[in-house]
């Protein structure tokens, strides 16, 4: 479907691109970049890592763009592709960090104005419940990340854990009853 | 025990508080990638680019736009240590709760015996100031890293942001200075400075951040923890740095009484 304005569609770019249109290639990056980037940061917990894996990854998509199916949903294939450059680099050896996902506290122009207590609670149950999640297995946290932090699909989210995606929902159903657990361990949340 | 689905509930909540690193913009340099025809092999230093380019782009906000040149590319290649402004200032409120150690990302408390016993170089402390009030251990900064905090010293005063008066920290690693002048802002001056026949730098003005070479050789960068005034030393086999809202001369008295 072509919008209205005129804007292509991701699949409009991934044709042109796959004609070899250097400029519609360079629109696909603009428009994920960021999703890949994160989604290697979930990976490699470095951001020095996921940025050299995400731009590996478009170098590498680039150059296999050929091998991609008119018509199937570009983002797993991407994902895959830049997923598989961050997992090369988080095992390499004495490259190890630890995703930790961090709060950001400032204040949004679009929040209410609660009353100082109410947002201090508030603040304190997204600080404790994060804290939860980064005390998780890296599996379990690679889930959570990727299905709830970065709004990834069942599909591409097992394209950036390298996994079926059958696998996908019993591995998030395991984190979840163990986050749960925490929970309810420390009573957060 | 809470139910599932409101479990879910709050990790979607908490989505929008995420603070994610900053995107790097990419495009470009995968453009210029793409142009060339594909290596059977990928060349080192484009890792070692590729880094260096992560660490400028948490600079990108208060720099003027940088194009490397291949020259600049190659000097990277030796980059050790990288000095830059950041806008934001290391700590989010002046004067935060909590143990100092965690609040400013020191590592765990110890003593200076048990540090001594962690690390492979004989931990410094400055006569001029005495033992430390606190010591912390850093135990994942490869090498380790020792923190010696002075909460208050006369002629000295604390830091309004973390109530800090100095702050020296020792860890295994090494200086170099090629992109001090490039990386530095506006409102960030550096000076080279000798103490005791070791090469040193002294950093005056905004808040910045250190990137150096860890014991791994890989990148690390370094918030100056007390966002005040810096001397920066190679000692050769550890960088020590001396932070407080010191004057020049104070620092490098502190920096020549170590032993």
């Amino acid at each position: 479907m072509r919008p209205m304005e005129g804007r292509p569609t991701d699949g409009d770019l991934f044709t042109r691109a796959q004609r070899g249109d250097k400029v519609a290639y360079e629109e696909i990056v603009r428009r994920y970049q960021e999703v890949a980037f994160r989604t290697a940061y979930v990976i490699t917990g470095s951001s020095a890592d996921a940025e050299d894996a995400a731009q590996e990854g478009f170098v590498k998509a680039y150059r296999a763009l050929a091998t991609f199916r008119a018509g199937a949903d570009p983002r797993p294939w991407l994902l895959r592709i830049v997923a598989n450059e961050a997992r090369n680099r988080a095992r390499s050896a004495g490259r190890r960090h630890q995703l930790e996902l961090h709060l950001a506290e400032r204040f949004r122009p679009g929040d209410a104005a609660p009353s100082p207590e109410a947002a201090a609670v508030a603040a304190e149950g997204r600080r404790r419940l994060l804290a939860l999640v980064n005390g998780l297995s890296e599996e379990d946290r690679r889930v959570i990340a990727s299905r709830y932090f970065l709004e990834l699909s069942g599909e591409e989210t097992a394209a950036a854990l390298g996994i079926p995606e059958g696998t996908v929902k019993s591995r998030l159903s395991r984190a979840l009853s163990r986050l749960r657990v925490r929970v309810e361990e420390g009573g957060g949340a | 025990m809470p139910e599932i689905a409101e479990l879910e509930r709050s990790l979607n909540q908490l989505r929008e508080s995420i603070e994610w690193p900053a995107t790097p913009t990419l495009a470009g340099r995968i453009m210029a990638r793409i142009a060339t025809p594909a290596r059977a092999r990928r060349p080192w230093f484009r890792t070692q680019w590729a880094l260096a380019a992560a660490v400028g782009l948490l600079a990108i906000a208060a720099l003027i736009t940088y194009t490397p040149t291949r020259d600049a590319i190659a000097s990277w290649i030796n980059l050790h240590t990288i000095i830059i402004r950041v806008n934001q200032l290391p700590s989010p409120s002046p004067q935060p709760s909590g143990p100092l150690g965690k609040r400013l990302g020191l590592g765990d408390p110890t003593t200076m015996a048990a540090a001594q016993g962690k690390v492979g170089w004989t931990v410094l402390v400055p006569a001029q100031l005495g033992s430390p009030d606190e010591v912390y251990y850093q135990f994942d900064a490869p090498g380790g890293e020792v923190n010696l905090v002075y909460k208050s010293r006369p002629g000295m005063k604390a830091s309004g942001y973390t109530g800090v008066a100095v702050l020296i920290t020792e860890v295994s690693g090494k200086v170099d200075t090629n992109f001090f002048g490039k990386m530095l802002g506006q409102g960030t001056t550096i000076e080279d400075v000798t103490v005791n026949g070791h090469q040193g730098w002294w950093i005056s003005g905004q808040p910045h951040e250190v990137f150096f070479a860890d014991a791994n050789g890989n990148f690390r960068s370094e918030t100056l923890r007390l966002a005040s005034n810096t001397l920066l030393i190679d000692e050769g086999v550890i960088i020590v740095r001396i932070e407080g809202d010191l004057t020049k001369a104070q620092a490098l008295e502190i920096a020549a009484s170590l032993s």
